[in-house]
């Protein structure tokens, strides 16, 4: 009866950024990125894609607490690049990885329908 | 501005393709990108279902939720889902969720006139759209019956209730666009699975140290038929590495015969073996290639805007401030 709307673990309530984020005040080019409404799908993408720039010191990521729909990012990086630099960058990669998937995945169907 | 670009190049390799199967080898990536893959395949991939029921008469031996529950599981043909709205956010009805851009109507009428019982199953569902209509098991079916003589149900559909005489289903149901994290019957994935491909080395001087009898000892460790002997050379051959299911038996076999470090299995990071089956709502290849363009449209949600740059600008001049700057 109380319940809460399903929805809410996937829909960003009005009014609220999907993503923020907050500099680290001791640690230079250092940065925790807050996803709302995101899990483990995003964040262990991009974690690992992050892992691939050498620039990047840490990255990591954590889901709070499983009733509380948002990750958090965490990254440090060199002063070659910044958190920020390096978060497009990893999202700009995993999405030309993706293209590229898709062209294959497709390029194969055509020669499997083909060939068999 | 612009660094080095890290991406990948994944390769992909079809083994078997059917409308509703697949099997591929999927290389030159990490599990990161198989899981989100799998993950998207089951819970965020949109198909359609029905899930609101108005029931206008119902005699049947079952009650208004329980048939209500059983219609919103019957799979529903939903190629149209990647491009319908979610009724949340569909303009179009202001939240009714009952216009064509975001629903779909189905009527059901049946009342049982004849003394055998009489079955109603999702074939008798008519549709408001003839694009989205109960997945038809019709030819599956029929190639069970053909193969091992198990019959179905004649018609094919999907059985609702049963109905005796006299007794009658009269309802409307609208069915809309959603994702398997909403309700599983939602989820256009009956199974996906990934598994890491394996790389086994036998260790050909220790194995040629035992005898024929150990060799068949050994190989009959495994739960899995991974090893055979060759009948002419008697040689320990792998017959198929990717039956092996990581338990690891023969590893512990060969040590407790003395003879560790006979076998070596690696499991290879960048190369996964994908196993996709779907409930029939969309073709396992769509299922892929839809999950590929969320997993893209996610992405695309969760870079940085305007307006978060924005947000840390004032932050930054608020430190300034603080700092005395
Ligand atoms: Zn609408």
């Amino acid at each position: 009866m109380n319940a809460p709307d399903r929805y809410e673990r996937f829909v960003v309530p009005e009014g609220t950024k999907k993503v923020s984020y907050e500099r680290d005040t001791k640690i230079i080019n250092a940065a925790s990125f807050t996803i709302e409404r995101e899990e483990h799908t995003i964040g262990n993408i991009i974690r690992m894609q992050l892992h691939r720039d050498e620039n990047v010191l840490f990255a990591g990521y954590k889901l709070p607490h499983p009733l509380q729909y948002k990750i958090i990012v965490r990254i440090h990086t060199t002063s070659q690049s910044s958190p920020m630099q390096a978060y497009n960058q990893a999202i700009n990669d995993l999405d030309r990885e993706l293209d590229h998937l898709k062209n294959a995945f497709e390029a194969e169907m055509v020669k499997f329908s083909r060939d068999y | 501005m612009e660094g080095q670009s890290y991406a990948r190049m994944p390769r992909v390799k079809i083994r078997e393709l059917r409308d509703d199967y697949a099997r591929f080898e999927l290389r030159d990536t990490d599990a990161s990108i198989a899981n989100a893959l799998r993950r998207v395949m089951i819970a965020e991939v949109p198909t359609i279902a029905i899930d609101l029921v108005e029931i206008e008469v119902n005699s049947s031996v079952l009650n208004d939720e329980f048939i209500a529950h059983r219609l919103g599981l019957i799979p529903l043909t939903s190629d149209r889902a990647m491009s319908m709205r979610f009724s949340r956010d569909c303009d179009a009805c202001d939240g009714d969720g009952q216009c064509e851009f975001c629903s779909v109507e189905f009527h059901l009428m049946a009342v049982c006139r004849n003394d055998e019982t009489q079955d109603v199953t999702s074939s008798d569902l008519i549709s408001s759209d003839h694009t989205v209509v109960p997945v038809d098991y019709s030819e599956s079916a029929a190639s069970i019956d053909a193969s091992d003589g198990i019959s179905g149900n004649k018609k094919g559909g999907i059985t609702i209730v049963k109905l005796r005489k006299g007794q009658e289903v009269k309802l409307r149901a609208i069915a809309r666009k959603g994702i398997g994290k909403d309700h599983a019957k939602w989820s256009p994935a009956a199974t996906v699975t990934f598994m890491y491909e394996p790389e086994i080395h036998i260790n050909e001087d220790l194995m040629e140290s035992l005898t024929l009898e150990e060799k068949k000892e050994w190989v009959e460790s495994s739960p899995t038929p991974v090893f055979e002997i060759d009948q002419v050379t008697q040689q320990v051959m792998v017959v198929d590495a990717e039956a092996y299911t990581y338990d690891d038996e023969v590893i512990k076999k060969a040590e407790a015969m003395g003879k560790p470090g006979l076998v070596e299995i690696n499991a290879k990071q960048d190369s996964f073996i994908f196993t996709v089956e779907t409930t029939g709502a969309i073709k396992a290849s769509q299922l892929l290639l839809n999950a590929i363009e969320i997993l893209k449209q996610k992405l695309d949600a969760v870079r940085l805007s305007e307006d978060t740059v924005e947000a840390d600008d004032q932050f930054g001049e608020l430190g300034a401030h603080m700092r005395g700057g």
